[in-house]
């Protein structure tokens, strides 16, 4: 029955939580602009291509241009410059046109006229350049694959004696990095909103009100709660939007097929799992130094509460060696391990038991964290205009008031 | 007497039911020796007293009695460093007011002033166990009694300081607890809402609520308080109820009485030198009668110092009492 209690008290804490901060009109408002945003690069990018798929190039008599282009076609004119470019200018009859002059060591420079300046203009200097460097081999007497070999005379390919880890460039990588991109604005949002949540409480006195009918234990608990759904909220949302940019650029812009490739399936509950306990633990954390900060325009401690965000400059940092004993105890450290772990899976192979062993860790950690916050708390958020000193808050943490 | 909560019937009108609670075995709670200190300052050196069921007690005191040391171990949210709080309910003993049983209207105000006002009550009456129908039911039931029913949808921060204090008061008690601890329940409010806050506190009172307030608004607490404690400088100045209080001040009445023509001042301190008097404008002397002395005798006397022309006479209020012990008090500790 009294659990029952606490439970409810609890999701009543985390909901008003949760709702303090969501606003729906807002969610609805940068939704749309959100959207109205990638009609409008949609839009942009349609009208400017000028709805045209091949563009119409005069060159001077001077120019051989032999191969062919799904996007442009070369005519030689024999016109003077001054007509064409009133061609180009009034009658739309052509897109751009190409003069040539060669300088004495040999080497030639194109001038392209244009009405003005165009997308489509940086794929015209790329075909002109293939068809330059083809028809320069072919004047030395080169074959196109000899040309090849001439651009990209070596390719690499790494072999390491330490086998676990995983080929460069793997999608385990982009997924890891991803994940901790996605950790790092999740803990962000908490971080702001935790502040602004338990300090305004304070300021605004409804401490003892809400301590003479929930326990600090309930309250840390949903407002933690409440601020881990903000976070995971935080988290869906730009994820969403790195997958809706993904597409749009790679489908509406580049014309391709949606390959979602790059993400490593297998490798993503993992991640899952060790971002909710680092949320879990960040929030906790700073719950409860936020709950000693008196005045938040004046207090040292805002910056203890910027701590959480050590853990993924540690693991950055000794990324490189994912073997070596540095980011190997890191992976086991509660305290680090919801970053290091990921990272280290998505650089090497590892046996199951390793991360799960760094789970049932951090699993404990989030047991004695909970309970050496609410404390934490209960003291910090009872005291008025003075806040505690460094030395009170580590006994409070360690054994209470 | 047991007090026990019984579940209101979800309604879908507003009705002045504040039927939740039965007269059952008595509690009774008990302070004893209780001492809290803060660093170098001693908030409470020794008090004991006790609260019965379904009274009115009310803590009186100047700023820095230690009333608010008093009220927090009170509700348990310090501790006492010496001596003990207890409360037998339910079958178990308890070292503070059980969080379910209590409401309570803190010293530090506060609700959330961006949210509207119904939202806050209903908050707080959830957070304190009552489902949401019926915490809906009597939020609408109290702002109505109290004449803000029409501004529940409003933020709470846009109404009067004085209605917000309303607010805060029907936050205290929307859940009917049993033990009700109200700080300053007056402060804020005109004459007619200090009036209506009096009614509030008498019908609580008569439904088997038992209130601890802390006022410094004697004419409200001397209407209300069944019993009361006065403190200085963390220490008992008296304890009980009116009538016993102004037997301990010794004093009972005040007498004016004025005379014809000057009387000797001499005479007169001769005379009335076991009475408390103090002589204005040569004619007109103020008494303080206790309830032993008779009124036979003074009259004697008074008919010798010279012709009386009027007098009157009036109970000593608790607004004087007040003022008279602090002082003694004050005294005693200096000397």
């Amino acid at each position: 029955m009294l659990k029952n209690k606490t439970l409810q008290q609890t999701w009543l804490v985390t909901s008003w939580e949760f709702l303090h901060f969501f606003k729906w009109k807002q969610e609805v408002i940068s939704k749309l602009i959100m959207v109205g945003f990638a009609l409008l690069v949609l839009l942009w990018q349609h009208l400017n291509n000028d709805q045209q798929s091949i563009y119409n190039i005069a060159t001077s008599p001077d120019i051989h241009l032999t191969e062919k282009s799904e996007n442009f076609t070369f005519t030689s004119s024999t016109k003077s410059l001054t007509q064409l470019k009133e061609e180009l200018a009034n009658k739309q009859l052509w897109n751009a046109i190409l003069t040539e002059t060669t300088h004495s060591n040999g080497t030639k420079k194109i001038t392209i006229y244009s009405k003005d300046k165009q997308s489509w203009l940086v794929d015209l200097q790329q075909n002109l350049h293939q068809q330059y460097s083809l028809n320069y081999a072919e004047s030395l007497g080169l074959a196109s694959e000899q040309l090849s070999t001439l651009k990209q005379p070596v390719t690499f390919n790494s072999q390491y004696l330490d086998t676990n880890i995983k080929a460069e460039n793997s999608s385990a990588t982009t997924t890891a990095m991803g994940m901790i991109i996605l950790l790092a604005i999740g803990i962000f949002t908490s971080f702001g909103q935790l502040f602004v949540s338990i300090t305004g409480e304070k300021q605004q006195r409804v401490t003892e009100q809400l301590y003479s009918c929930i326990s600090p234990q309930t309250w840390i608990d949903g407002k933690i709660l409440g601020q881990m759904l903000h976070a995971i909220k935080a988290m869906a949302t730009a994820s969403i939007t790195a997958v809706l940019a993904y597409a749009f650029t790679r489908v509406v812009i580049h014309g391709n097929p949606i390959d979602f490739s790059i993400i490593d399936w297998s490798l993503l509950p993992w991640l899952a799992i060790f971002a909710l306990f680092g949320v879990y633990l960040c929030t906790a954390f700073m719950a409860a130094i936020a709950a000693a900060i008196d005045d938040p325009n004046h207090s040292a401690k805002t910056s203890i509460m910027l701590l959480p965000l050590l853990p993924m400059v540690i693991t950055f940092l000794t990324m490189d060696g994912a073997s070596n004993w540095p980011l190997t105890f890191l992976s086991y450290f509660p305290l680090t391990s919801f970053v290091a772990m990921p990272v280290r899976m998505s650089l090497i192979d590892l046996p199951l038991w390793q991360p799960l062993f760094s789970l049932v860790l951090i699993l404990a950690l989030c047991f004695w964290i909970r309970t050496a916050a609410a404390r934490l708390f209960k003291m910090g958020m009872t005291m008025y205009g003075k806040e505690p000193s460094v030395k009170d808050m580590m006994k409070w943490l360690v054994k209470g008031s | 007497m047991l007090l026990s909560r019984t579940k209101l019937p979800p309604k879908r009108s507003i009705a002045p039911h504040i039927t939740f609670c039965e007269i059952g075995n008595s509690m009774e709670l008990i302070v004893d020796k209780v001492k809290k200190q803060y660093a170098k300052v001693t908030a409470i050196k020794e008090l004991s007293f006790s609260v019965k069921q379904g009274e009115i007690f009310a803590l009186l005191g100047p700023n820095g009695a230690g009333k608010s040391s008093l009220v927090r171990m009170l509700t348990g949210f310090t501790q006492p460093d010496a001596g003990s709080i207890s409360l037998h309910f339910e079958g178990k003993e308890y070292t503070s007011i059980p969080s379910h049983t209590l409401g309570y209207l803190p010293e530090d105000r506060g609700l959330y002033p961006e949210k509207s006002v119904i939202k806050n009550l209903i908050y707080f009456a959830q957070l304190n166990g009552v489902h949401k129908p019926v915490a809906d039911e009597q939020a609408q039931y109290w702002l109505e009694r109290f004449e803000l029913l029409d501004r529940k949808n409003e933020q709470l921060k846009t109404l009067s300081k004085g209605n917000q204090q309303k607010v805060q008061l029907i936050s205290a008690v929307i859940h009917q607890p049993k033990w009700v601890i109200l700080d300053e329940p007056f402060s804020g409010l005109d004459p007619i809402n200090q009036e209506k806050v009096v009614t509030f506190l008498s019908e609580l009172k008569a439904k088997g609520m038992t209130v601890i307030l802390s006022a410094h608004q004697m004419a409200m607490v001397e209407k209300l308080a069944d019993r009361m404690l006065l403190m200085n400088l963390g220490e008992v100045v008296f304890y009980g109820s009116l009538h016993d209080i102004q037997q301990q001040a010794n004093t009972s009445v005040e007498l004016s009485v004025q005379f014809s023509q000057p009387i000797d001042q001499l005479q007169s301190a001769k005379l009335l030198s076991s009475t408390k008097h103090s002589l204005l404008n040569d004619n007109v002397l103020h008494i303080s009668l206790n309830a032993s002395q008779s009124m036979n005798q003074l009259l004697n006397t008074l008919t010798a110092l010279g012709n009386l022309q009027s007098m009157h006479s009036k109970k000593v209020d608790l607004h004087q009492l007040y003022l008279s012990a602090i002082e003694n008090h004050r005294g005693s500790v200096n000397a």
